[in-house]
Formats: C-alpha cells, sequence, structure tokens
C-alpha cells in the first residue's frame, strides 16, 4: 500500500484519493464556514475570530517549520510577527504600495530579519538559541517603540482596504486570508516533502551526520530561519488590517511563547498539528470565558472563583483551564493533538478490533 | 466503512446546528424588560491592577437593578476579560454587537486595546460610554456615538503645574515621567504651561519602562534643586522614585496625575513615602460624605464585600453613572437616537465623579474637572480643592 516506486510519487500532495477528496471536502467546509459562522455563531464564533485563528494558524506552521521541522528553537516569533505587521502597514500608509505588494514585502523583510537572527543560530543551541531568540524579539517591539516612524509606543492605525470601492469587511477579510492560508499551508507541506525539508529534518535528527551527508548547515539553518520569518511576517501583515490598530506593546514575550505553545500542543513536526493547535489555543484563550453564561454552572464557577481565588472572577477558572488542557495534552500525548488525530485514525481504520 | 463516514458526517451537521440563532430585535439590546450593555477590562495579565473598574460597574448595575432597573427595564451587564490584548478586545466587541447584541459599551480600560474596537462600533452605530483613559484619540475626530468623560491628561498636566506654580508658590518644578505615549502627554501639558508663563521646567528626567535602578534619575532630581517634582509614571516608577530620592535626602513636594490617586494602594507599596503627594482626583474620595458614596459603601458591603473600596473600583461606577442618567432621560422609548439626544443635552450631570457636560456634536469630551489633595500620613486624602475646570 505505502510502497513508493520513485521520488515524484512521494512528494505528491496527495496520497491517495480518499485524502483528496477528504481535502476537498475540507476546503468546501472552509469555503461555507464564514456562512455557517454568522448565521449560527458556531460555537460562539464571529467570522473575526475565525480570521485570528487562521493567522494564528500560518504562524504555527511557519514555526513549526523551524521548531518541529529543522529542531531550531524560538521565543522570538512575536517579533517577525510586528516586524510584518508594521512593514506592510508602512508600506500601505506611507509608500502608498496597493495591499496586495505590501503583505509579501512585509514578509520579505521579515525573512530578512530571519536570516540575520539564523546567523548566530549556527552556533547556538537549545537553551542558548532560546535566550538570543528571546533577546531579539524584545528588541524588535523596543526598537519599534522608539521610533516615531513606526508610531512610535502610541502604534499605527492601518487604513481601511477597499475591495471594488467598498471597504472591506470581515467576511472579505477571510476569503483573502484563508486563500493565502491555504496556499502557504501546501506550499509549507511541499517544502517539507522535498529536498529542503529533507535538509530541515536531518539536521533536525543530527546536525552533524547531516552535515557529513552534504547537508549544507549555513544554508539550510538560515533558510529555516528566513522561511520561518516569513511565515510569521505575512501572518503579521494581515493581523495589522483585521485588527485596524497595531501598537509594539501587544507584541510582547507572551505572544511569542503561546506561538509557541500552539506548535508544541498541535504536534512538533506536522503542519495539521500546527493548525489544530493554532486553532484550539485561539479559540480557548478568546472564548474559555463564555463558560460564565452557561446556567447553574456559571454563576457557580464565578461564586467559587470570588470567594476561594481572587475578583477577578471567572478568569481565573478560564486561566487554570486553559493552562490544565495544554498540560494535559503535552502529558498524555507528546505529539500534541496531531498524536491524537493518528490514534484516532488507527482506531477507525482497524475497527472493531 | 460508508456507515462510519456517514455517522462522521452527521455528527459534523449537528453540531452545526446546536447553537440557536440570534432574535431579531427593534432595538439592538433593549427589550422590553433588559438593557443588554457590556464592558472588557483586564482582569488577567499585566494591567490586571485595572481590571477593578469593569467589576465597579456590575457593583452599579447591581444597585440600579435593586432599585427596579430604569423605565421598567432592568440592566444587562456582561463582563469580558481582555487580558490587554487588543487582538481580544476586538474579538469582544465583535461578541458584544453580533453575538450578545448589547445596547452600548461602557467603560473599557486601555488605549490600543479600545482603538482596534473604537472605527467597529462606530461603524455599527453602537453608543461607546466613556472609555477609561484621557486621550485625545476618543475625540479626534469627534464621533458621534462615543462620548469620552475622562479628564485629558495633557489638560490635567497642564493645570496641575499651574496649581503648584500660581497656588502653592512653587518656582522651581522638575518632571520626572515614564518613556512612552502616556508620560510624554504629561510632559506635553506641563511644559505647554511653562511656555505660557515663559519658563522652564529645572530638570526633566525620564525612565523607560523597563528601568529598574533610578538612583541616576533620583540624583539628578536632587542636583536641579527643584522645590516641586511632578511625576507622570505608573506605580512601581512612582514607588522606585520616591525610595531613591528618600535615600539621598532629597524631599521635594511631589505631585502627580489622578491615574496613581489611589493613595491605599501607593501608601502600600510606597512604605509611607507616599505621604505628603499632592495629586488631582476624578472622583470623591474613599470616606467621602457625599450621600451617593454612603449608599454606595453600603451596597459594596452587600453585594461584593470581596473586593477592595479602591479609587478604581468605583470609578466603575462614577464612569457608568452619566450613561444611566442619559438611558434614564431618554425615556421608556429607548433607542440609540434617543440615548444620543438625551447625553447632548447633558449639562453639569454629577454622580460621585467629576461633573458631565455635552454640548451637541462640537463637544464629546464630557468631563473638563479634577480636583487635588494631598495625602495624608494614614493614606487618606485630604480635599485642597473644590472640582477645578481643565479643559475649556
Amino acid at each position: 500500500m505505502d510502497i513508493k516506486r520513485n521520488y515524484y510519487e512521494d512528494i505528491e500532495l496527495f496520497k491517495s484519493n480518499t485524502i483528496l477528496v477528504w481535502s476537498i471536502l475540507f476546503l468546501i467546509f472552509l469555503a461555507i464556514l464564514p456562512w455557517l459562522v454568522m448565521k449560527y455563531h458556531l460555537l460562539g464564533l464571529s467570522v473575526y475570530i475565525v480570521n485570528l485563528i487562521t493567522v494564528h494558524a500560518i504562524v504555527a506552521v511557519g514555526l513549526n517549520i523551524l521548531v518541529g521541522f529543522t529542531g531550531q528553537i524560538s521565543m522570538g516569533h512575536a517579533g517577525f510577527f510586528a516586524i510584518g505587521a508594521f512593514t506592510t502597514v508602512i508600506f500601505v500608509l506611507n509608500v502608498g504600495l496597493p495591499f496586495y505588494l505590501a503583505l509579501p514585502l512585509g514578509g520579505f523583510i521579515s525573512s530578512i530579519f530571519g536570516f540575520l537572527l539564523g546567523l548566530p543560530a549556527l552556533r547556538l543551541k537549545g537553551p542558548y538559541l532560546a535566550i538570543a531568540t528571546l533577546g531579539f524579539g524584545m528588541a524588535v517591539t523596543t526598537t519599534i517603540k522608539h521610533l516615531e516612524f513606526f508610531g512610535g509606543r502610541m502604534g499605527l492605525q492601518a487604513p481601511k482596504l477597499y475591495l471594488f470601492g467598498t471597504p472591506m469587511k470581515d467576511i472579505h477579510f477571510y476569503y483573502m486570508i484563508m486563500i493565502i492560508a491555504v496556499i502557504m499551508v501546501i506550499g509549507a507541506v511541499k517544502l517539507i516533502k522535498t529536498r529542503v525539508g529533507r535538509a530541515f529534518i536531518a539536521i533536525r535528527d543530527s546536525d552533524i551526520a547531516a552535515e557529513a551527508m552534504g547537508v549544507n548547515l549555513t544554508y539550510y539553518k538560515t533558510l529555516a530561519f528566513a522561511v520561518s520569518a516569513f511565515y510569521t511576517g505575512v501572518a503579521g501583515g494581515l493581523y495589522a488590517f483585521i485588527l485596524g490598530f497595531i501598537n509594539p506593546e501587544s507584541f510582547h514575550l507572551i505572544m511569542s511563547i503561546t506561538f509557541l505553545a500552539m506548535v508544541v500542543v498541535g504536534g512538533l513536526g506536522s503542519i495539521m498539528g500546527s493548525i489544530a493547535g493554532a486553532t484550539l489555543m485561539t479559540y480557548l484563550d478568546i472564548k474559555l470565558q463564555a463558560i460564565q453564561d452557561i446556567s447553574l454552572i456559571g454563576p457557580a464557577l464565578v461564586t467559587f472563583s470570588q470567594k476561594y481565588m481572587s475578583v477577578a472572577g471567572i478568569s481565573n477558572i478560564a486561566v487554570i483551564v486553559y493552562g490544565l488542557i495544554m498540560i494535559l495534552i503535552v502529558l498524555f500525548e507528546p505529539l500534541g493533538i496531531f498524536g491524537f488525530w493518528i490514534r484516532t485514525k488507527r482506531y477507525w481504520k482497524t475497527w472493531p478490533f | 466503512m460508508v456507515k462510519k463516514n456517514l455517522i462522521f458526517v452527521g455528527l459534523l451537521v449537528f453540531t452545526f446546528f446546536i447553537s440557536a440563532p440570534a432574535s431579531a430585535q427593534a432595538v439592538r439590546g433593549v427589550t422590553d424588560t433588559e438593557i443588554l450593555i457590556g464592558q472588557w477590562g483586564p482582569q488577567t495579565g499585566p494591567a490586571a491592577p485595572w481590571g477593578a473598574v469593569a467589576r465597579g460597574t456590575d457593583l452599579l448595575v447591581k444597585i440600579i437593578n435593586e432599585e427596579g432597573g430604569i423605565h421598567g427595564r432592568k440592566l444587562k451587564y456582561f463582563l469580558r476579560d481582555d487580558s490587554y490584548m487588543p487582538a481580544k478586545t476586538k474579538a469582544i466587541a465583535k461578541e458584544f454587537v453580533e453575538q450578545i447584541g448589547v445596547f452600548a459599551v461602557v467603560g473599557g480600560v486601555g488605549v490600543a486595546t479600545g482603538m482596534t474596537a473604537r472605527d467597529y462600533l462606530m461603524e455599527n452605530k453602537v453608543p461607546w460610554f466613556s472609555p477609561v483613559t484621557g486621550v485625545y484619540e476618543w475625540i479626534h475626530p469627534i464621533q458621534k456615538h462615543l462620548f469620552a468623560m475622562y479628564p485629558l491628561y495633557d489638560d490635567e498636566a497642564f493645570n496641575l503645574t499651574g496649581y503648584l506654580y500660581e497656588k502653592l508658590g512653587f518656582k522651581k518644578i522638575a518632571m520626572f515621567y515614564q518613556n512612552d505615549d502616556y508620560g510624554k502627554q504629561g510632559v506635553m501639558g506641563v511644559e505647554r504651561y511653562l511656555l505660557k508663563h515663559k519658563i522652564k521646567l529645572v530638570e526633566k528626567v525620564s525612565a523607560e519602562v523597563t528601568d529598574r535602578d533610578l538612583s541616576t534619575h533620583a540624583l539628578k532630581l536632587k542636583n536641579s534643586g527643584a522645590e516641586a517634582v511632578i511625576m507622570w509614571t505608573m506605580p512601581t516608577h512612582a514607588a522606585l522614585i520616591l525610595a531613591e530620592t528618600a535615600k539621598i535626602g532629597f524631599k521635594p513636594q511631589w505631585a502627580t496625575s489622578n491615574t496613581l490617586s489611589d493613595s491605599a494602594l501607593m501608601m502600600g507599596i510606597t512604605r509611607g513615602l507616599w505621604t505628603g503627594m499632592i495629586n488631582s482626583n476624578f472622583a470623591e474620595l474613599p470616606d467621602s460624605n457625599h450621600p451617593l458614596m454612603v449608599k454606595y459603601r453600603e451596597a459594596h458591603k452587600k453585594f461584593a464585600p470581596q473586593e477592595r473600596w479602591g479609587v478604581f473600583y468605583y470609578a466603575g461606577m462614577a464612569f457608568a453613572e452619566p450613561f444611566v442618567e442619559g438611558v434614564r432621560r431618554a425615556g421608556r422609548n429607548l433607542t440609540t437616537e434617543s440615548w444620543v439626544k438625551a447625553m447632548e443635552t447633558m449639562k453639569d450631570f454629577q454622580g460621585i465623579g467629576l461633573p458631565v457636560t455635552y454640548a451637541g456634536l462640537k463637544d464629546r469630551q464630557g468631563g473638563k474637572h479634577v480636583f487635588y489633595g494631598k495625602v495624608k500620613p494614614d493614606g487618606n486624602i485630604e480635599r485642597l480643592t473644590e472640582w477645578i475646570k481643565i479643559t475649556k
């Protein structure tokens, strides 16, 4: 079944017709999703939240290329996210470029910084690299804060985007972001399957062995950083426009850590896992406090929290549940959500055995 | 295999239909028996201390509902935690409008957080009363449905300098501020005043938000020979600079903005060095005998004994009172239009906060007053002045 006869068969996007059919079904689902969300408020979602999830998914996929596939840690992705966001807005606002040019340019500038950050990564590993990237992330926001050009600490208001003369609404953003996301995800899948991706994986498994086999470490490590930064930068540009307003303060360390957590919870070294991780984490982060609206349980939890924890009310419970879900996933399924998926699939296929 | 797939698809379809569609109403958020309002506020994260504002509003809602509501309608209040993250604030604003369907948004701490929601709320004609920050973003440009109340930082700094210079006779004034937008608005106001009187600050010292060693800053202030120092910082820096200046024996008259007017809290974190601080206030003092304050304090004991009775807690009431008054004046026939009209004619309305006056579409900065107080050794504030007009 799974025998590959040549290279091209191995890098095929759809391994079987079943996968092809399901992928098409999934795309159809994505196409009608905003309609479902608007009409039925499915799971309390709004199109805006779906947009935010999609943007985070692009970041998670980009970060996973670096962390999950190349084995280089980054705690500074909020920095790339900020670079993408600010440069895209500046290109539209000050330079007057159309959005469709500004966005890839923002990603490109972000990837240049990714390349630069990749250079010290050649010599640093593990916790040392974590510290270096962490410093990078903080340096970016501090720099932006002090440059009036970037709006200083006050931030920038992203100009409105127009589609055929009418201002774009969430639903238009949805289709734009989703098309970009689908292209970028397919790009990532292809990248990982082909020569470059194999080099990344070889570096992750053992960089010395990889070098011995002819993988150019300098080239591929910096490339991994650049590609990852490009994904994050593009996502940052989209983020700026769905938010409408950005300020350096919001691209903080916690954001970098949240991105990393999305990748780990979703599953290191899995593209679909990153998407699942980004979806779950973003959704829970925003919607978990809605448990206070459930009748009986909600008010009881609020009272409990106010009495035994702190005056913040339901947020105490939400934060604990959020953390607990993360811990439990990582504890019981080191492969993250992707691991659950594999198990479910296996169970499904071999049922009733 | 086919059967299993069918079950799977069936499950998917089922999940689509479990959430009920929102019902249509004549006026969003107003039913025969209820008025829905919402507020975001940081209950967790770096700005969590300001989260008390949103909980204070909850107390006002409880008081009003206990008294039977407004024109037969009770208020239903939705508090959401945005953790001071703009992306979350916007999600909350959308939830308020598209899912809950609130009549209005009241309060909301934070500039960047509010800015992500401002245009969205205005485009959907959702009334927004009193964002809890004193910046120009809320009134430039003027928005029909956005009513600001919090005194402007710039004007506040301008007037505070005048108070020190003219009333108290301090001629050598220095400034210590945080190097960010908030601190710079303070500097702007102070220098605007001094420029008018053709004098200069004897020293201007700024600190980065991340700075933790302020000994050189303190030394600079001391060497300037300033008689009074105005500080425009967050609580941490206020405590640090007071500790450093006390160490080197520099004891000028300190003065600061209303964002640090929670004297009980400041007294605690400065270990008593806060004594003698002159600061402006936007609401009655915690131990005030104002009849409304007495009433609210009793309600606080009854409904929310777990909360500390600090100024930022009852600020949540102060910054919601004019909204409620507007709803009252709009009458039983409450619509966005009738509320806006009622607000626009509001003149010198006062609850426990500063007096509020709006004038048509020309003026959306309702709060124009503060009063000054001096911190006593026991942590309470001694009131120095009546309400003073700071914004023209």
